[in-house]
């Protein structure tokens, strides 16, 4: 298996654990017909600046992101690049907090409390980030197969109580949501900006690209129907985990388990894991070209990071408060997600005329 | 008697083993010394004696004996240590030759520690020329290169390298020599040089993978992989030790594919299940009862009623008196051997039951365990997979089953960081297509 296909693996793993979090709520919290046009539009939005991105990264095609960054300046660097490892930061410390409420609800593990899963958690992905890259990519296959079985299995047999009435009318009523910060928020639960850290001539192709994109785009699907389906428009505001309610409704009297939300719980776990790996993963890597350290330096800076993360994960009051602060840090990465491949596509244009210039003198 | 074997016999003169003979050739005296342990000194004599019955002179005997004539006395020296006569005459001539040595190592036998089913029952033994010749008439083709190296500090080891050309990287062929090249200190055993391939202190997972079956070691060296051998070790070293040579021999293939597909399949069940069952049913007893349908939950409660002990405290015993049983039989002479398995069977099956100590259940999950921990290929590698189960046990008394499936991701993640010479121990084989040139 070619690194190249390792890293689409990878991507589809880690959007797995940003898809299963919020995605269904805010989608069906913003409109309430015709889901799949926003979801939809959402992928054409993330599929127009993957292609901005890959484009602005070709034109380096043995550089990463950071070097070029660096490349435009230190101080270019400093200030886009080291926000964006805080940033990273904290979407690990409140995504790993909302993460292991979610496990406990879905595992009834009412005696255990919060902080220690979030210790658990915070532990493993931070041991895999220190790992390093080719670790996750290796383990990335294994995780694939094991969750999308899990998943398939899941997904057949919550089919049993589909309502497919609950999802008409087809057609959104109006396109008032893409005006929606919610709608924006949603672009932040992608995990694409991984591609420029990793040189464009090891990199994915067009062609992994799309195939990532479909994957993705049908895990979202599914994330936001199943629920849809079985409860309708009405009650699925209503709920708080939306996808664990949808599983738990189906009853199988010849398996060994009472519910079989824990398969849902576990490729959760496979998810979140991996997602918050590659994230801290990527904090550490910032760190170390930007500052341009020693290698080994960057594991001091991802468990750094990986604490600060858990205190930061520690220190939400509430649900409410959780769910906010998910919501802000993913904005902020979506405002990310819009600028850096702005930034690096208009760059490699310019820097491509430059040299155009230079040829010709 | 010359200078030269006076100042032999006195550097042997605390070698009990080493002898002197005298024989009369042509009115000259021709002294015949080396160790009695290492030569077969009848035979030898015999041979130099028919030898002189064809010769004319004492110099058309020395060249009819050897081809190594008049060399310094450090080399007659180091000859003698290993194992040949040194003949020299009166005059200080000398010759060191290859006589019959004594049968110090075993024959072809059949293998000990691995059991191919319907497979050649041949297995590799002690001598390293033997174990060449063993791969040698299997893979007879000129492409089979082969070096060897001498390693040590106080002894001199002999390890040999063997791979095919134009299949194995020419940069990891390199890097093993250097690595080789680079040893000074004495290699007494495979952890020894194991060590040189890169240290792992806290895994138990080895650059080598250890076999005795000369079919396995060829596949291994068609798919590009090396062997090594080391003198005095009745195996073949195969290097880079993959994560998959756990479920697979390639006696395997002689099946049809169904069948090895299957065989194959229950190993990698046999080593999820050594990895999962203990800690399953101390999650599911202590943790998270309430996940298993009620009947069931109930069966699992009653199986446990009256129970003192903690399923935690339950399953340790029982694994660490079924791993001592284990090792107890290892260690025990074969006619003991048997009554170990009988005493341990009583105790952990029947007594520990009835004295209430352990539930029925548990007796079931373990032995069940223990079966399927019999399944992996290779001794060490079934060891590693029994020592990590701990790790998730310890995992899932604390989180329940989120700890066991988060301890079976930890270990897929520790074995996926492993790597060998950059070569990923996860990997199904080298190198990726285009490399191999």
């Amino acid at each position: 298996m070619t690194q190249r296909v390792q890293m689409a693996l990878l991507v589809c793993v880690a959007s797995g654990g940003f898809v299963y979090l919020l995605y269904p709520r805010l989608v069906t919290s913003s409109t309430d017909s015709g889901h799949w046009v926003m979801v939809l539009f959402q992928g054409l939005l993330q599929i127009f600046f993957m292609l901005i991105y890959k484009k602005g990264l070709d034109y380096f095609p043995d550089k990463d992101l950071i070097d070029i960054f660096r490349q435009m300046g230190k101080w270019v660097a400093f200030i886009i690049l080291v926000p964006y490892a805080f940033i990273l930061t904290s979407m690990v410390g409140f995504g790993l907090r909302a993460h292991s409420e979610e496990i406990i609800a879905i595992l009834r593990m009412s005696r255990t409390p919060y902080w220690a899963v979030l210790a658990f958690l915070v532990f493993i992905s931070a041991f895999t980030a220190i790992k390093g890259l080719g670790t996750m990519l290796r383990a990335s296959v294994i995780v694939f197969i094991i969750t999308n079985l899990l998943i398939m299995f899941n997904t057949l047999t919550v089919t049993a109580n589909f309502d497919f009435y609950n999802a008409f009318p087809v057609w959104p009523s109006s396109l008032q949501f893409l005006w929606d910060t919610n709608f924006n928020f949603l672009t932040g639960f992608s995990p694409l900006l991984f591609l420029g850290f990793v040189p464009s001539e090891n990199n994915m192709k067009y062609s992994h690209l799309f195939w990532v994109w479909t994957y993705v785009t049908f895990i979202i699907l599914l994330s936001v129907y199943i629920p849809l389906f079985i409860f309708g428009q009405e009650t699925v505001v209503k709920l708080h985990y939306l996808v664990e309610e949808a599983v738990d409704t189906v009853d199988m009297r010849w398996f060994i388990f009472s519910r079989q939300t824990i398969f849902f719980g576990m490729s959760l776990i496979a998810f979140t894991i991996f997602l918050n790996a590659l994230l801290l993963w990527k904090a550490g890597q910032l760190m170390q070209k930007t500052f341009n350290w020693k290698k080994n330096k960057r594991s001091y800076s991802i468990i750094a990071f990986s604490s600060l993360a858990f205190l930061m994960g520690l220190y939400v009051p509430n649900q409410y408060m959780i769910e906010k602060s998910v919501e802000l840090s993913t904005g902020i990465h979506a405002l990310l997600i819009v600028i850096i491949p702005l930034i690096i596509f208009i760059y490699g244009v310019i820097n491509r005329r430059r040299m155009a210039v230079y040829e010709k003198k | 008697m010359g200078n030269l074997v006076q100042e032999i016999k006195s550097k042997f003169a605390n070698h009990d083993d080493f002898f002197i003979h005298e024989e009369r050739f042509n009115h000259t005296a021709i002294f015949l010394m080396g160790y009695k342990t290492l030569i077969n000194f009848t035979k030898s004599k015999l041979y130099v004696r028919q030898m002189a019955e064809l010769s004319a002179s004492v110099d058309e005997l020395f060249i009819n004996l050897s081809d190594q004539l008049d060399v310094k006395a450090e080399q007659l020296i180091s000859a003698i240590i290993e194992g040949k006569l040194v003949v020299i005459s009166e005059k200080n001539r000398n010759a060191i030759m290859e006589t019959v040595p004594q049968t110090l190592s075993r024959s072809i036998e059949e293998p000990k520690n691995e059991n191919p089913l319907q497979g050649p029952f041949d297995a590799f033994g002690e001598d390293v020329d033997m174990n060449i010749g063993l791969l040698r008439k299997r893979l007879n083709t000129d492409r089979l290169y082969h070096c060897s190296y001498q390693v040590g500090e106080l002894e001199k080891r002999r390890i040999s390298i063997l791979y095919i050309k134009g299949k194995t990287p020419s940069a990891l062929i390199e890097k093993i020599i250097r690595k080789l090249k680079q040893i000074e200190t004495d290699i007494e055993s495979l952890e020894d040089l194991n060590k040189h391939f890169g240290y792992r202190k806290f895994i138990p997972v080895s650059h080598l993978f250890v076999t005795e079956i000369p079919i396995q070691a060829v596949q291994s060296l068609k798919k590009s992989r090396v062997v090594l051998f080391l003198d005095n070790y009745p195996s073949a070293l195969v290097f880079p030790h993959l994560f998959w040579d756990m479920f697979v021999t390639e006696n395997d293939r002689n099946f049809p594919f169904l069948l090895s597909f299957m065989v194959r399949s229950l190993r990698v069940i046999g080593a999820l299940a050594t990895l999962i069952l203990p800690g399953l049913y101390v999650a599911l007893t202590s943790v998270n009862p309430d996940l298993l349908r009620i009947d069931l939950a109930l069966f699992v409660a009653e199986s446990r009623e009256g129970i003192p002990l903690t399923p935690l405290i339950e399953t340790l015993t029982m694994l660490v008196l079924v791993d001592l049983t284990i090792e107890a039989i290892v260690r025990l002479p074969k006619s003991i051997g048997s009554t170990i398995t009988m005493v341990g069977g009583i105790i952990l099956g029947q007594a520990m039951v009835e004295a209430k100590l352990v539930s029925q259940l548990l007796v079931i999950v373990i032995a069940a365990m223990v079966i399927a921990a019999s399944t992996i290929v290779g001794v060490q590698n079934s060891l590693y997979i029994r020592s990590l189960k701990y790790f998730i046990l310890f995992a899932a008394s604390i989180f329940g089953i989120l700890g066991l499936f988060t301890g079976l991701l930890f270990i897929c993640i520790l074995l996926a960081s492993l790597t060998t010479f950059d070569i990923p121990y996860m990997a199904f084989r080298f190198p990726e297509k285009g490399d191999s040139q």
